[in-house]
């Protein structure tokens, strides 16, 4: 069998640049969907994709191709997530490819992700096919994009294809420069097996579904199989392709793209980046892995009702096997019970996290305030880690506090920079540079903790910048800073669900929004109730609830008990819905509103 | 032993009230003889025979002045065709400002009626009219004087909270209130029920009453009214016995649609609708919606909550001794749940103070 008629390519771009209709319109063109079955963002499977119109999951596809030169190609498309949280599955999905189709909104023009998602694919060799979309819009300047493109990225912009996602126009002449210009993949059938995991759903029936991509070697159908990272052994059950559905074939050859099944449970056994090989015959070496990614935004999530913990822990592991990125270990909050201490990639990822837990396995849940993690170097010297406010040690055993940080850069038009740059110091960010990348438009660097970035930078630059800037980030690693841990008091008796971390100066101001949001939302107690924010011993902040007064004295008629006792039962009943924490009722929602004035109303 | 309490309800009303949930109707025709047949049935039904010796009877509504003094002597006849009375029965009839007419007061003192409780509610002309009621407040008053005038024991019904009521408003009709001649005073919180018109209304512009009911606290016993239970205030000595019964878990007949009746332990509860109530009495059965036999738990529970109306309180050595230990020591740990100003606990049992009385909801609906 011959392998050099197949090309291997992802597609890359910023946000809305237009990719997956782009993606459609090749399904179209190589005749992989007939146009009657064809629906918009065809490879966005998940409904929140096509909701909120991103993708998020990689998804593979195979398309066949008479090319004008006669030949006949097989063109494996693995689409990838536009969103800066989801970079990790943009480069997986990379390293599985030989090229990419760099995608470039003609009207817009380089953006964030444009150099990001580009920067990911030079870095792994791959060859870049810079397309400019949209050039049926009357507001397109291919040219300037061009300049721009060679200018911020450093390709050569002079063969840039343009092309029309919307009406089809141009996509012939891309489909002619994949072919001519994606390298054969290289790989050798007669060697020992070789093929990266790159992706993995979870399937009710079939088990653990692994997307491959065969570097040497064969896989087939009833091969032994073995996982390198794990040794484990596994007979294949099925092997097969995408079309864009799972079609099952004989054999998957060297630079092929496919899945396979073994009957695997569990996503630890076949781990992303992990390398098949034959159990008879293994491969010296495993091909290079991936870093396994870090969460650095973490949250608890908690089930409205207790006694859907274990329907939480069931749904955090399926999602887990669908989104390895995720991680979550059991916590227990002395206020809102049993649930789990959660890890995400980014404000995003964990909300689309949340949306899915909810949608697709029906589970409702309540999510703390996000926080990012914190290195506590001791006294004692050691450094601990910190997922939530509850693993700060007491102040007097730290040394010193670290966080996260971010390079920022952020793509505007000039006239908003002023704005942006005053946003950027109030997030406590330090100004590292700023370039004009087209007459107009400016590149602005700045260094800033993650935890302010997390709290609500994306929307309020989207508001000062009128949804004209974009954004992209990467982590630069801990720094120390002055972060003080904020606790709230409710009568003279911390509430863990209700502490923050926060920078040392911030602390009195946020600590009064916390404050005056509860006292609005703890409904009146018999006895006044002082609710506090304290750092370590020092009470920062107070105010009262007052004491509730007069409550209906029901007139009990003609000896009706029964309805009265019914009504007091009843509330009775309402009281038991509130948190008790001392003597005091807390109501689901005074959690999720708290988690809402953390997150915007102390700007 | 029989009950020696009697409920009777007359459902029936000139005029639906805007805040009234209870039930009772503007009568249509023939409605009142089918409610007095229907009535002596009911006795006929349940005493079978017997003829059970009341130490209280209590005729209220709706209004039952809205029975025809005629329609009263045959509702008297039928009360005494059944039952006896004690030498020094407590009777009282409810009766409002409107339709009470020299001829029913007659008819009472003829009878055995010793309290008159006259349905007030305000002194202030324009908040009678805002809750839909058909007297003004020199209505009230020459009712009050009326009644006072043929020897009865009179009360009045008064309600605060009403929508934009201020504190001076509500101080005027407490002290009018106090300078009538009355022997007992009951004080109602406006409560928004479903079904009303006042169902939708906005309860912001009710406030929350604490202030109205602590000057009451305050006044009242100033002008010789003790407060005895958590809405009634009275001379001492003319507190309604009555009332005390029920809060006392004592038995009662409630006899009428809607009535309630507790009796060995039974509590069970009369249909509503007056076709209903008569239809079944007509079949031969007792007209019985609904009825519930508490477990020894709840009804230790509730039988704490009845007696912290009262500021008597629980005693304990009684409570113990009907209802155990046990579930005496419970209400405690539920009262200790709440700021020591606000009850009395002792070797005697357990009382709600003046202060524990105005959040007595609250600390009921912790203790059911």
């Amino acid at each position: 069998m011959k392998y050099d008629n197949i090309r291997n390519f992802s597609i890359i771009a910023h946000v809305d640049h237009g990719k997956s209709t782009l993606s459609d319109r090749l399904l179209e063109a190589t005749g992989t969907i007939e146009k009657r079955n064809m629906k918009a963002q065809l490879l966005d499977r998940l409904e929140i994709e096509r909701e909120r119109g991103i993708t998020i999951k990689s998804v593979p596809v195979r398309m066949d191709y008479k090319a004008a030169d006669g030949g006949n190609y097989v063109l494996n498309l693995i689409d990838t997530p536009g969103h800066v949280d989801f970079s990790y599955e943009v480069s997986r999905s990379l390293a599985a490819c030989e090229g990419a189709v760099l995608v470039v909104d003609a009207a817009q023009g380089v953006e964030a992700q444009t150099v990001a998602n580009s920067y990911l694919a030079a870095d792994l060799d791959l060859e870049l096919i810079p397309v400019l979309n949209k050039i049926d819009l009357p507001s397109a300047h291919p040219e300037q994009v061009k300049r721009e493109l060679e200018e911020i990225i450093g390709i050569d912009a002079g063969d840039a294809v343009p092309v029309s996602a919307k009406t089809g126009e141009g996509v012939p002449e891309l489909l002619e420069r994949i072919v001519r210009d994606i390298p054969v993949p290289s790989g050798d059938a007669s060697a020992p097996l070789q093929a990266l995991i790159f992706d993995s759903v979870y399937d009710n029936y079939r088990g653990v579904i692994c997307y491959v991509r065969v570097v040497n070697g064969t896989l087939s159908a009833g091969q032994n199989v073995r996982f390198m990272a794990t040794a484990q052994d596994y007979e294949l059950t099925e092997v097969g392709v995408f079309k864009p559905e799972m079609i099952q074939v004989g054999a998957l050859g060297p630079g092929e793209v496919g899945y396979i099944c073994a009957s695997i449970k569990t996503i630890d056994e076949a781990r992303v980046g992990d390398t098949v090989t034959e159990s008879a015959r293994p491969a010296a070496e495993p091909l290079a892995g991936y870093k396994k990614v870090k969460p650095v935004v973490f949250c608890g999530f908690y089930p409205i009702e207790r006694e859907d913990i274990n329907q939480l822990r069931e749904a955090l592991e399926k999602l887990q096997i669908n989104d390895s990125a995720i991680s979550f270990e059991p916590e227990n909050s002395a206020a809102l019970g049993f649930g789990f201490r959660c890890g995400f990639l980014g404000l995003l990822h964990m909300e689309i996290a949340k949306e899915r837990l909810s949608r697709e396995f029906g589970v409702d849940l309540v999510a703390t305030a996000p926080n990012v993690v914190y290195q506590i170097l001791l006294t004692d010297g050691s450094v601990k880690e910190a997922h939530r406010p509850s693993d700060f040690p007491e102040q007097v055993r730290i040394e010193e506090i670290r966080e996260p940080y971010i390079k920022l850069s952020i793509f505007m038009p000039d006239q908003f920079v002023g704005a942006a740059m005053q946003l950027c110091q109030e997030k406590r960010g330090s100004y590292s540079g700023m370039d004009y990348i087209a007459p107009e438009r400016v590149r602005l660097t700045y260094d800033m903790p993650l935890a302010e970035f997390i709290l609500d930078f994306h929307d309020r630059l989207k508001s000062c910048t009128r949804g004209y800037a974009s954004l992209d980030y990467e982590h630069v690693g801990f720094r120390a800073a002055n972060l003080v841990k904020v606790d709230v008091l409710l009568q003279e008796e911390p509430v863990d669900a209700f502490s923050f971390i926060c920078h040392a100066d911030q602390a009195y101001h946020r600590g009064h929004a916390v404050v005056g949001k509860l006292k609005e939302l703890i409904p009146r107690q018999l006895f006044e109730v002082p609710v506090q924010a304290a750092v370590g011993k020092k009470v920062i902040v107070r105010m009262n609830i007052k004491a509730v007064r007069k409550d209906v004295l029901a007139k009990c008629y003609g000896g009706d008990v029964t309805r009265k006792r019914k009504l007091l039962e009843k509330q009775k009943e309402g009281k038991k819905r509130m948190k008790q924490v001392g003597h005091v009722s807390i109501p689901q929602e005074a959690f999720l509103a708290f988690m809402d004035v953390t997150k915007s109303e102390e700007n | 032993m029989s009950p020696k309490s009697l409920y009777i309800h007359v459902p029936f009303c000139e005029r639906k009230c805007a805040y009234c949930a209870f039930a009772s109707a503007v009568p249509k025709k023939g409605e009142r003889g089918l409610y007095l047949e229907a009535l002596a049935r009911e006795f006929d039904i349940r005493l079978r025979g017997t003829r059970p010796k009341l130490e209280t009877c209590y005729v209220g509504g709706g209004t039952p002045t809205a029975l025809s003094p005629a329609q009263w002597n045959s509702l008297v006849a039928t009360v005494e065709k059944h039952f006896d009375f004690a030498p020094a029965a407590e009777v009282t009839v409810e009766a409002n400002p409107n339709s009470l007419t020299a001829e029913h007061l007659k008819i009472w003192r003829d009878w055995r009626v010793t309290r008159v409780s006259i349905g007030v509610q305000s002194f202030d002309d324009a908040e009678l009219k805002l809750m839909g009621r058909l007297h003004d407040a020199d209505g009230a008053r020459r009712a009050i004087a009326a009644a006072l005038s043929c020897g009865f024991d009179v009360g009045a019904d008064l309600i605060f909270g009403l929508p934009r009521q201020t504190f001076r408003g509500w101080g005027l009709t407490l002290r009018e209130a106090a300078h009538r001649g009355l022997s007992h005073i009951s004080l109602y919180q406006l409560t928004l029920e479903e079904g009303t018109p006042w169902a939708s209304l906005d309860e912001k512009l009710l406030g929350d009453g604490y202030a109205a009911y602590r000057w009451a606290q305050w006044y009242l016993p100033r002008r010789g009214y003790a407060q005895y239970e958590v809405a009634n205030f009275a001379v001492p000595g003319r507190e309604s016995r009555h009332n005390a019964n029920y809060w006392r878990e004592g038995e009662y007949i409630g006899a009428g649609p809607a009535a309630v009746s507790y009796t060995a332990g039974l509590r069970s509860k009369n249909y509503g609708s007056l076709a209903r109530y008569a239809k079944s009495l007509e079949e031969g059965a007792l007209p019985i919606e609904e009825s519930e036999e508490l477990t020894a738990e709840k009804s230790a529970r509730e039988a704490a909550v009845l007696a912290l109306r009262m500021t008597e309180g629980v005693f304990a050595e009684n409570f113990i001794k009907r209802y155990g230990e046990k579930n005496y020591r419970s209400v405690c740990s539920a009262m200790q749940k709440f700021p020591r100003a606000l009850y009395e606990i002792d070797n005697r049992g357990i009382r709600l103070t003046k202060k524990g009385m105005r959040v007595a909801n609250i600390i009921w609906s912790e203790i059911i």
